[in-house]
């Protein structure tokens, strides 16, 4: 029974996120932006949790749901590489070097511009509360 | 419906077990998103299954994204002091991910002379692939190339970060985990365990971050660009 209560909880839950998703679309369409509707949903769904409007008990369980199965439910999407065979050539191979240089460069990039505003944030600090753990 | 039903439990099966072998083995090339979509691909390709076919039942599985990804502002609201305290640091470190990583592929793509649809798949590829197919979808890309984009760039960040973080000298929790999450999404972020919780939530509150300003930066970027 506790199970079952559960199951509900999660389904009522999803569907409450997914009626956000859809006010994002509607909102995106609205004003002809070229901004993803579920992104749109998930800036409301932080707002009502800031204002207190939604508890954070009503999205808890289906959120707790979803974000960890989040990378199987973008499998159907890869898959459909599977309509683009001229990858298996020169172009391939040529989008995965990029692909790589561009994000080791990037990486690369932010993880020494975050160090140093890093060590200036955490001195300014009087009261350390997370101390470093390493 | 039948149809449907198999093939979204194909997809689910395969997915887990991928899932288990991976943690099983801890080898990490064996991603499940990796090896689960080659394994889907071949067998569509031997069993003669065209995408539109698989996609009845892939498709029960690909709605429950846009529930997903505005259920990421749960986690973002759970961690609101964490941010607040790196507020900082975390912002202006998102932006310049986002710019060294858009940056980067605009030269790159120029100079493999990628036509220009290519080069609007490649701009959201640091961002998590919910968010990027559909970022895809409204400057114009395409969307199943800049979802490979994507993985490759956390599988990339997954497995060349450690070594990256050793020669550059970062050694600071929050750097490593704002610098993972926005260059290398969900995929790098669960690299970062290793290096304690701070960085971890550090990493996934950066993914988030990071999607959402993708979101408005990539059609800015677009229009100036194109």
């Amino acid at each position: 029974m506790r199970k079952l209560v559960k199951l509900l909880n999660i389904t009522l839950q999803i569907a409450f996120l997914y009626v956000l998703s859809l006010l994002g679309g509607i909102i995106v369409e609205f004003l002809h932006v070229p901004l993803p509707g579920s992104i749109i949903g998930l800036i409301i769904l932080l707002l009502l949790l800031h204002m207190k409007i939604v508890k954070k008990e009503y999205v808890a369980d289906g959120a707790g749901f979803l974000l960890p199965i989040l990378t199987l439910l973008f499998i159907p999407a890869t898959v459909g590489v599977m309509n683009y065979p001229e990858l298996l050539s020169w172009l391939g191979v040529s989008l995965l070097i990029i692909t790589i240089i561009s994000t080791i460069f990037s990486l690369g990039v932010t993880a020494k511009f975050a160090q140093k505003l890093e060590q200036t944030e955490r001195q300014k600090e009087e009261v350390e509360v997370y101390a470093p753990n390493d | 419906m039948l149809q449907t039903i198999s093939y979204m439990l194909l997809t689910i099966v395969i997915f887990f077990f991928m899932t288990w072998l991976y943690k099983r083995t801890g080898i990490s090339f064996l991603f499940p998103i990796l090896t689960s979509t080659i394994v889907l691909l071949l067998i569509l390709i031997f069993a003669k299954i065209p995408y539109d076919t698989y996609m009845q039942g892939g498709r029960v599985i690909n709605f429950f994204l846009g529930p997903a990804v505005v259920g990421m502002a749960y986690p973002l609201y759970t961690q609101w002091d964490v941010i607040m305290r790196f507020k900082k640091t975390i912002l202006s470190s998102v932006i310049v991910a986002m710019l060294a990583g858009m940056t980067s592929v605009i030269a790159l793509g120029l100079l493999f002379q990628l036509d220009e649809q290519m080069l609007r798949s490649f701009l959201p590829k640091s961002i998590t692939s919910p968010v990027a197919i559909q970022i895809s979808d409204a400057i114009g890309g395409i969307p199943q190339m800049t979802v490979l984009f994507v993985i490759i760039a956390g599988i990339t960040g997954a497995i060349g970060g450690p070594g990256i973080y050793r020669l550059l000298k970062i050694d600071t929790p929050v750097s490593k985990g704002v610098a993972m999450g926005s260059a290398a999404h969900g995929i790098g972020v669960s690299k970062l365990t290793e290096y304690g919780e701070l960085t971890l939530s550090i990493g996934s509150v950066a993914m988030t971050l990071s999607a959402i300003l993708g979101s408005f930066l990539c059609p800015v970027v677009i229009y100036l660009f194109f």
